[in-house]
C-alpha cells in the first residue's frame, strides 16, 4: 500500500501542491469577490452554494459542480450580464484553467477507477426483460409498478435511484405470484404459458394452441413437394448436381420423408390410367429450367421467375379437388335411447374418419358405359373389370400418397349429419360432442408420412401434455355423466344414479367399471348392434386407461417439477448453485409440503415465488463485493450479467453463461466477440429502449397523452405507437449493421410502418399497417436520421402549438449535452394554440430574447427549434401555422452562422457540432453501461473511445468494445473513493 | 417516506386493471377492519365512525336459464308490495327489496342462445365464439381491482357447479357458461367450488400463510447474504430485507387484526357469526352446497374479509337435478318447461338462496343498520325465459341500500323506457359509481340507470 502510493504519487506529487497554491491564489479570490453574493450558503441562487469550497480537495469531492461553473464562466454566462463587478479576462482565463487542470489532474490519479457501483435492484425494464427471458412468455409483472426514478446522467439503472420501500416489496410479492400463475406442470418439467393457467378453459387454451400452431407448422402445401420434386429432377441444371434429395427438401422447407414419398410416387412406378397416371403425366411436362442458377441462389425466393409453379399449382389443385371427391363416407351408431351425440359414438366415427385417411371410396367412382357416360370424368373407370382393375390400382396409390387430410385441426358436431363445410368452425381438436368437452387426436398422415423421429416424440408429448396438464379424460368423463343425465336422458334411470358427475369418485375405476356393465346391460336390452357395443366398451376402455394415466403421470412427475425448478433457480440467478444452495430449495418445498392442506402444484409455486423475490434474482448481485472490501475483477459470471444487462437489459443467455463456465469470458478476444454476437441478437432493442429511449427522451412516448386529438385526429394510438417505433427500429438498426453514430444526425433513411408512412406522406409505400420497412431516401419527403422523427418534434409540443424552445432545447441537451440551467420561475406562458398568438412564434420569441436574463440561455437553443417549424404540433410537414401564417424555417444558430430548416440544422451540426454530440454520446453511454454517474476518472476512457471513433468510421460497436474491455467495466471495489485518504 | 397503500380513484384503462384481478387470491393485500382505526403500512388512522365508515359490499347471485315468468312479479312499494308467488321467500325483507324488470344487456342478444348469453351477464361485452374466448372484464373483478385492495381477498368468486369447457351448438364455448367473472378479455377468475377451500382462502387465510413461509425463507436468505457483503451493498439489501420485513410484519398482523375484530365486536355486543369449517370434497346435496356458499360470503362481508363476491349458483345449461323439490328434470331440461309448475318450484328454490343470503345479512348488526344495509346484492338470471331462450329482458332483483345510497322497497319497470334507457351496464355503473368506482362508460352504458 505505502509503495504503491509512493510510486503513483511521485509524478503527481510536483503538480498536487502548485494546484493547492493555485486553488487559494486565483480561483478563491475570484469566487469571493464576484460569485459569493448570490451563491452563498444563505438561499443560494440555484442552489448552488460556492462557500463550503475552501480547498482543493473540496473541489475534488464535487467534480459535477465544478463541471457546471466551467461551463457558465466558458459561456461567459455566469456572473450574469446585469452583474455588478465582471471578473477581467484574465482572471477568468486562470479559473478556467485551474478547474481544466485540476479535474485533469484528479482524472490521471484515479484513472480506471470502477467507482462504487451497489448492489442494486432490477429496474422496471429489466424486470421484465429478465422474467421475458426466463419463462419464454413476455407478460411483465413489473408493468404497474411505479416508474423508476432517473440518476443524474438520465438513466434509471444505477443504484443511485433504485431504491426499495415496504409499498415496493409488496408490489415483488404480487409481481412473484403473477408469474407464478403462468406456471404449467408438465409431464416432464416446467413451463409457462402466456397468459395465466389456473382455470381449466386456460389450460385446455395453452395446450390446444400448442397442438395446432405444431400443425400449422408443418409444411404440408402439396405445391411445395411438388417444386421440390421438380428442383431435385434438374439439379444438374440448377446448379446442385450433388444434392441429395434431403438436401432439397431442407432448402424448400418441406418434409424429406414425405419428399420422398412423392418423388418415388411421381417417378419410381409408372402408372398410365387413373388418377396416378394423370398426374405422372402433368408431371412429365413440366416445363425445364429456363436459365442455369448458380449454386447458393437456388432457393425458390431468389429465382427470377419459378418457371414450375404454374404447373406444381395445377397438379396441386387436381390432387385435392379429386381427393375430396374419394373420402369414404361413415354413417354414425344408433342404439335406441343413446344420444347419436353421445360420446362413445362420436368418437367411434372419429376413429373410422381417421383409420381411412388413405383409402378411398370405391363406391364413388363411376362405371362409364356407352348407354351411361360418367357424370365426373376424373371419377369414370371402365366397365370391363380387367380393366377396371388397374384404374382402381391407381386410384388406391393415390389415395395411400395424398391423405384426404394429415390432420384435423378443428371439428364440428358431425354427428348431427350436415356436410361438413356447414359445421361449425373454430373448434380447435374438439372430438365433436355437443356441449361436452372433448379432444380427438386425428393426424395420422402427418404422423407417419411427415414428421421424424423427433418430431413424432413432440408430437405425441404434446397431446400427453393435454391429458395432463388440463385433466381432459377426466373433465370429458365428468362431461359424458352430465349429457347423459341431461340432453341424453339414458342415465336417468335410478341404476345409474351411483355415478353422478357431482360425486367426488365418479372417475375412479371402480366407478367406471360398474357404470360400463349397467351401461352396456341397458344398451343390450335396447337392442345394440355388435359394433355398437364394441364402440362402448372401447369408449370406457380408453377414458379409464386415459384418466389413470393422469392420475399415474402426476405423480411420477412431482420430482421433474421440482428439478426443473432447480434449473430455474440456477438462470434467475444468474450463477451456478452449490449442491448445498440446491438442496436448500428441496428442503423448503418438503417443508411446505408438510402442511398437509398444501398441494403439489401449489407448494411448486411457493417455491417459484422464492425465488423470484430472493435478492438473487431481483437485485444485480453480480455488482456486489463480498465483506472486507478492495479492488478486483469481476469473475465469468458478473462479467456475463454486467454485459448483458449492458447491452440488452436483461439476464444472460445460455450461450453466454456457457462461456462464462468454461471460463473464457474474461478473455478480450471472447468478450469481444461475445459483445458483438449481442449487439446483432434481437434482444440489442433493450439498449435501444433503456439507453436510447432515456438518452432522447422517448422512453415512455408510447403513453404520450398531450395531443389534442379533436384538433389532430390523425394523431390515434397506432401512430403513436408507431412514432414510438421509429427511433427504436432506427437504433436496433445501427446497432445491427455496426453502423456510423453519425447516421444518427445526418443519415438519409430512416423506418416506417403503413401507419407512418401515411402521416410522413412517403407516397407509394405499399406496405400493411403493421409491417416496417426501411425507406432509403426519406430525406425527399423531409425525413432521415433522428432530427425529424414524429416522436421528438411531437412531444417537444405543448399540443396546439409548436414549441422551438422545447424542441431547441431537446437538440442542445440531449442530442449535443449542453447543460442548460432551468428557467426562472416568473417566465411567462405563451399561449396554448398558435391559432391564437398575435405574432409568429418566431417573432414572439425574439421578444422574449430582448430580456437580458432570458437571452443568453435562448440564445443557445431557440435557433436550433426554429428551423423545425416545417412540422406541426405532431410532426406533421407544413408550410402555414395553426394561424394561416407561412412558416419561416430560417435561424442564425450561435456562432453567427446562418441556415434553414432541418437541412441547414445538418450543416450546422456538422462544421460546428460535430464533436459535442460524439463526446455527449460517449458520455452517456459510458454512464450507462457502468450504472453510475461519470467521474473525472472516467476522463481517459471516453478520450478513448471518442480516437477510436475517429480511426473506426464512427462505427457504433466501437463504443460498445471500448467499453466493454475498459477497466470501470472489469473490476468493481467496495469502499469509498479511492483517494479518500490522500490529499492534495 | 412509507407510501400509504392508496386506492386507486379512478379506473384509467382496462389493461391496468386486469393486474390487480389476476393477484387475487395472492392474499398479501391488508384487511383493515371497520371496527379497528389501527394506523397500518404508515397509513393515518382509519375516518372517523359514521355512514362512510362501514364499508360497502357487493354481491352478484345468478341463477341460469330464467326463470317461471307467470310468477315473477311484484307490484307496490315498501311492506305494501305484492310479490309474485316465486318471490314469496323475500316477503319478510321486501322493504329492502327492488324489483327491476325490464333491463337488457345487449351484447348478449341476437347472438345465439346460452353460453353467448351468460359469458357477459356482468362484463357486457361482446363475445367470440370458437376456440380462442374473448370478452371483457366483469364489473365484479373492476370493483375488486379498486375496492378489493384492502381486505385479505380483493373478492370471492364461488360457484356451486363445476366450470365445463365444451362447445354449445352455437359454436360459443361452454366456458361461457360456467363463469360470470372475468379478469380479463381473455381469462375467467378460478372459481371456487370447494366450500372449504373457500372457507380457508378467507377465514385460514391460507393466501397469507403462504406468504409467510415464502418470505419468511426470503428474509433469511436476504439476511444471510447482507452479512457476506460490503459496505455499500449492505445498505442496499438491508434496504430490501426491511422492506421485506415490512410486508411479512403486515402479513402477521392481518390475523391479529381480525382477532381483535372479533373481539372489538364482541365487547360491543355485536357477536361475529360464525360457521365451523366445511368438510373437504363437493357437498353431494346442492341444498347443503348452496347454503354452505351463502354463509361464506355472509360472513366473509360481515369481518369484512371481502367486499365483493360472484356466487354462480348454478351454471348455465346446468345439470344439477332437485328431486327434493319432487323434480326429475335436470335444471336445463326443467327450463325448456318453463311455465310449468316444476320450474317455478325450482325458480323459487334460488330466490330462495338470495333471502337465504339477505336474512343472514340483516341479522348482523353493523352500526344503526346491519350489514345488508351497507351491501348491494344482485340476483339475476341471464334469460326471461327458458323455453324461447329470451333475453331481451332480464329477471333481477335487488336488495340492500349499500350505505343509503340506494332506496330500496321500489318496484322499477324499464320495458317501455326504450332500449337507450333499460341497460343492464347502467345499473351496473350506477352501482359502481356509488361503490367508489367512477367510470364514463362500461361496455354499452355511458350513463348511469335513471331513477335507480
Amino acid at each position: 500500500m505505502f509503495a504503491l502510493a509512493v510510486c503513483s504519487g511521485m509524478g503527481l506529487a510536483q503538480e498536487e501542491a502548485p494546484l493547492e497554491t493555485q486553488f487559494r491564489q486565483q480561483v478563491l479570490p475570484l469566487v469571493e469577490e464576484n460569485c459569493l453574493a448570490c451563491h452563498s450558503s444563505v438561499e443560494p441562487e440555484g442552489k448552488l452554494d460556492l462557500t463550503r469550497f475552501k480547498s482543493a480537495s473540496d473541489v475534488a469531492a464535487a467534480h459535477s459542480v465544478w463541471q457546471a461553473v466551467l461551463e457558465r464562466l466558458e459561456a461567459k454566462e455566469m456572473p450574469p450580464e446585469d452583474a455588478e463587478r465582471q471578473p477581467t479576462a484574465q482572471a477568468r482565463a486562470a479559473a478556467i484553467a485551474w478547474i481544466r487542470a485540476f479535474r485533469k489532474f484528479d482524472a490521471a490519479r484515479n484513472a480506471s477507477d470502477p467507482g462504487i457501483v451497489p448492489a442494486r435492484r432490477l429496474s422496471n425494464a429489466e424486470y421484465n426483460n429478465t422474467i421475458r427471458d426466463l419463462t419464454g412468455v413476455d407478460i411483465r409483472p413489473a408493468k404497474d409498478f411505479p416508474v423508476d426514478p432517473a440518476n443524474e446522467a438520465g438513466f434509471d439503472n444505477s443504484g443511485e435511484s433504485l431504491a426499495m420501500s415496504p409499498a415496493l416489496a409488496n408490489k415483488y410479492v404480487e409481481a412473484a405470484r403473477f408469474v407464478a400463475e403462468h406456471l404449467v406442470l408438465k409431464p416432464r418439467g416446467i413451463s409457462f404459458a402466456p397468459h395465466p393457467a389456473q382455470t381449466d378453459t386456460d389450460r385446455d387454451k395453452y395446450c390446444v394452441r400448442r397442438i395446432v400452431d405444431f400443425y400449422q407448422r408443418q409444411p404440408t402445401d402439396y405445391v411445395a413437394y411438388f417444386q421440390a420434386a421438380w428442383r431435385y429432377r434438374h439439379r444438374t441444371a440448377l446448379g446442385q448436381p450433388a444434392a441429395r434429395l434431403e438436401d432439397v427438401a431442407r432448402e424448400a422447407g418441406v418434409s424429406p420423408k414425405y419428399l420422398r414419398t412423392v418423388w418415388s410416387a411421381l417417378n419410381d412406378e409408372r402408372f398410365e390410367l387413373g388418377p396416378m397416371g394423370k398426374l405422372q403425366a402433368m408431371w412429365q411436362v413440366l416445363p425445364k429450367p429456363t436459365q442455369p442458377v448458380t449454386v447458393g441462389t437456388a432457393h425458390p425466393a431468389s429465382r427470377d421467375a419459378e418457371v414450375e409453379r404454374p404447373g406444381c399449382l395445377e397438379m396441386r389443385d387436381f390432387v385435392v379437388i379429386l381427393r375430396r371427391k374419394l373420402e369414404p363416407p361413415v354413417k354414425g351408431l344408433k342404439v335406441q335411447g343413446i344420444h347419436e351425440g353421445s360420446q362413445c359414438f362420436v368418437l367411434w366415427k372419429n376413429r373410422q374418419y381417421a383409420a381411412n385417411r388413405r383409402t378411398y371410396n370405391k363406391d364413388a367412382l363411376q362405371i362409364e358405359r356407352p348407354e351411361q357416360p360418367a357424370e365426373d370424368k376424373q371419377l369414370a373407370v371402365p366397365a370391363d373389370e380387367t380393366e377396371r382393375a388397374k384404374f382402381e390400382e391407381s386410384f388406391a396409390r393415390f389415395a395411400e400418397v395424398f391423405p384426404d387430410a394429415f390432420y384435423i385441426s378443428e371439428r364440428g358436431r358431425d354427428y348431427v349429419g350436415k356436410p361438413r363445410e356447414l359445421q361449425e368452425k373454430g373448434r380447435l381438436l374438439s372430438a365433436g360432442f355437443h356441449s361436452m368437452m372433448g379432444y380427438f387426436r386425428d393426424d395420422g398422415p402427418l404422423y407417419d408420412m411427415v414428421l421424424d423421429d423427433e418430431q413424432q416424440v413432440e408430437l405425441d408429448e404434446l397431446w400427453q401434455e393435454l391429458d395432463f396438464i388440463a385433466n381432459a379424460p377426466a373433465r370429458q368423463h365428468i362431461g359424458f355423466l352430465w349429457f347423459e343425465r341431461t340432453d341424453s336422458r339414458y342415465l336417468r334411470d335410478p341404476e345409474f344414479d351411483f355415478s353422478r358427475p357431482e360425486h367426488s369418485d365418479c372417475t375412479s375405476e371402480e366407478k367406471i367399471t360398474r357404470l360400463v356393465a349397467v351401461y352396456l346391460a341397458k344398451a343390450i336390452r335396447n337392442g345394440a348392434s355388435d359394433v355398437a357395443i364394441e364402440a362402448i366398451e372401447r369408449h370406457f376402455r380408453d377414458i379409464s386407461s386415459r384418466i389413470r394415466w393422469v392420475e399415474q403421470a402426476r405423480v411420477a412427475a412431482e420430482p421433474t417439477h421440482l428439478a426443473a425448478l432447480v434449473d430455474f433457480a440456477e438462470r434467475a440467478f444468474r450463477r451456478p448453485l452449490t449442491e448445498t444452495e440446491r438442496g436448500d430449495f428441496l428442503s423448503f418445498y418438503r417443508s411446505l409440503r408438510s402442511d398437509p392442506t398444501i398441494t403439489h402444484e401449489e407448494a411448486i409455486q411457493d417455491v417459484l415465488v422464492s425465488i423470484l423475490l430472493s435478492p438473487r434474482f431481483c437485485y444485480r448481485m453480480d455488482l456486489v463485493m463480498p465483506a472486507g472490501g478492495g479492488q478486483r475483477a469481476l469473475d465469468d459470471f458478473e462479467l456475463a450479467s454486467r454485459l448483458s444487462y449492458f447491452l440488452w437489459a436483461s439476464m444472460p443467455d445460455a450461450e453466454l453463461l456457457a462461456c462464462a463456465k468454461r471460463g473464457e469470458l474474461r478473455q478480450p478476444a471472447v468478450l469481444l466477440a461475445q459483445a458483438r454476437r449481442m449487439m446483432r441478437d434481437e434482444k440489442i432493442r433493450g439498449l435501444a429502449l433503456e439507453f436510447g429511449g432515456n438518452w432522447l427522451e422517448f422512453r415512455r412516448f408510447d403513453q404520450h397523452n398531450s395531443v389534442d386529438r379533436e384538433r389532430f385526429p390523425t394523431f390515434t394510438n397506432e401512430l403513436r405507437e408507431a412514432m414510438f417505433e421509429e427511433p427504436a427500429r432506427f437504433f436496433v438498426d445501427l446497432a445491427h449493421r455496426d453502423g456510423s453514430v453519425l447516421d444518427f444526425l445526418y443519415a438519409k433513411h430512416t423506418f416506417v410502418n403503413g401507419v407512418l408512412a401515411e402521416h410522413y406522406d412517403v407516397g407509394d409505400i405499399t406496405q400493411s399497417r403493421d409491417q416496417w420497412s426501411r425507406i432509403e431516401d426519406a430525406t425527399s419527403v423531409g425525413r432521415g436520421g433522428l432530427l425529424p422523427m414524429a416522436a421528438f418534434l411531437t412531444q417537444n409540443a405543448p399540443g396546439l402549438r409548436t414549441s422551438p424552445v422545447k424542441r431547441g432545447y431537446w437538440v442542445a441537451r440531449r442530442l449535443l449535452g449542453e447543460r442548460i440551467p432551468a428557467p426562472p420561475p416568473n417566465v411567462p406562458e405563451l399561449p396554448a394554440d398558435e391559432a391564437k398568438l398575435e405574432l409568429s412564434l418566431r417573432e414572439t420569441l425574439a421578444q422574449h430574447r430582448d430580456h437580458a436574463s432570458c437571452r443568453s440561455c435562448h440564445e443557445r437553443f431557440d435557433s436550433l427549434g426554429l428551423v423545425f417549424e416545417g412540422y406541426g404540433p405532431i410532426g406533421e410537414r407544413r408550410e402555414h401555422d395553426l394561424a394561416g401564417r407561412p412558416v419561416d424555417t430560417a435561424a442564425t444558430f450561435p456562432g453567427g452562422s446562418e441556415g434553414a430548416g432541418i437541412d441547414g440544422l445538418r450543416r450546422y451540426l456538422k462544421e460546428h457540432r460535430e464533436q459535442d454530440f460524439l463526446d455527449n454520446l460517449c458520455r452517456k453511454l459510458l454512464s450507462y453501461a457502468l450504472g453510475r454517474t461519470l467521474l473525472p476518472s472516467d476522463d481517459g476512457t471516453v478520450s478513448q473511445m471518442r480516437e477510436r471513433l475517429t480511426e473506426d468510421g464512427h462505427r457504433f460497436g466501437t463504443l460498445v468494445e471500448t467499453i466493454v474491455v475498459s477497466p470501470q467495466f472489469l473490476t468493481k471495489r467496495a469502499t469509498g473513493p479511492i483517494a479518500k485518504d490522500r490529499t492534495p | 417516506m412509507k407510501k400509504q397503500l392508496t386506492l386507486k380513484p379512478q379506473i384509467r384503462n382496462e389493461q391496468e386493471l386486469s393486474r390487480r384481478t389476476i393477484l387475487r387470491g395472492a392474499g398479501v393485500a391488508m384487511a383493515l377492519p371497520w371496527l379497528e382505526s389501527i394506523p397500518v403500512w404508515g397509513a393515518p388512522a382509519a375516518a372517523p365512525p359514521g355512514a362512510d365508515a362501514f364499508p360497502k359490499r357487493f354481491a352478484a347471485l345468478f341463477m341460469a336459464c330464467g326463470i317461471n315468468s307467470h310468477h315473477w312479479w311484484a307490484k307496490g312499494s315498501g311492506e305494501s308490495m305484492d310479490l309474485g308467488q316465486t318471490l314469496e321467500p323475500l316477503a319478510p325483507l321486501k322493504h329492502k327489496l327492488n324489483y327491476i324488470s325490464g333491463l337488457f344487456n345487449k351484447a348478449a342478444t341476437g347472438v345465439g342462445i346460452h353460453p353467448g348469453q351468460t359469458g357477459n351477464i356482468l362484463s357486457g361485452a361482446q363475445l367470440k365464439k370458437g376456440a380462442e374466448l374473448r370478452g371483457g372484464i366483469s364489473m365484479d373483478q373492476l370493483l375488486a381491482n379498486t375496492i378489493g385492495q384492502d381486505t385479505v381477498q380483493p373478492s370471492l368468486v364461488l360457484g356451486c357447479e363445476q366450470p365445463t369447457t365444451g362447445y354449445h351448438e352455437t359454436n360459443f364455448s361452454m366456458a361461457y357458461s360456467s363463469h360470470i367473472s372475468w379478469q380479463n378479455e381473455t381469462s375467467p377468475v378460478p372459481m371456487e367450488v370447494y366450500p372449504a377451500l373457500a372457507f380457508d382462502s378467507l377465514f385460514d387465510n391460507r393466501g397469507s400463510r403462504r406468504n409467510k413461509s415464502v418470505l419468511d425463507r426470503v428474509r433469511e436468505e436476504a439476511a444471510s447474504l447482507s452479512r457476506q457483503v460490503s459496505k455499500n451493498d449492505q445498505a442496499k439489501l438491508d434496504e430490501y430485507l426491511a422492506s421485506v420485513r415490512e410486508v411479512e410484519k403486515r402479513v402477521v398482523r392481518m390475523r391479529g387484526d381480525q382477532d381483535k375484530a372479533t373481539e372489538h365486536a364482541k365487547d360491543k355486543g355485536q357477536p361475529l357469526a360464525t360457521m365451523p369449517r366445511p368438510d373437504n370434497g363437493l357437498p353431494e346435496d346442492i341444498r347443503e352446497h348452496m347454503r354452505l356458499m351463502c354463509d361464506i360470503v355472509a360472513l366473509a362481508f360481515q369481518t369484512d374479509k371481502t367486499r365483493v363476491a360472484s356466487l354462480l349458483l348454478c351454471r348455465d345449461i346446468s345439470g344439477l337435478f332437485y328431486p327434493f323439490l319432487d323434480a326429475r328434470k335436470a335444471h336445463h331440461s326443467a327450463s325448456h318447461d318453463d311455465l310449468s309448475d316444476e320450474y317455478e318450484r325450482i325458480s323459487r328454490y334460488y330466490v330462495s338462496q338470495l333471502a337465504y343470503l339477505a336474512q343472514r345479512l340483516d341479522s348482523m348488526p353493523e352500526g344503526d343498520g346491519t350489514v345488508l344495509d351497507h351491501s348491494c346484492l344482485v340476483y339475476l338470471s341471464n334469460m326471461w325465459s327458458g323455453s324461447k331462450h329470451d333475453s331481451t329482458k332480464l329477471p333481477l332483483l335487488q336488495m340492500g341500500g349499500l350505505g343509503g345510497t340506494i332506496e330500496t322497497g321500489r318496484v322499477l319497470d324499464y320495458l317501455e323506457a326504450g332500449d337507450e334507457n333499460r341497460k343492464l351496464c347502467s345499473l351496473y355503473l350506477s352501482i359502481m359509481d356509488r361503490m367508489g368506482v367512477k367510470l364514463e362508460r362500461f361496455a354499452d352504458a355511458d350513463t348511469p340507470l335513471a331513477g335507480f
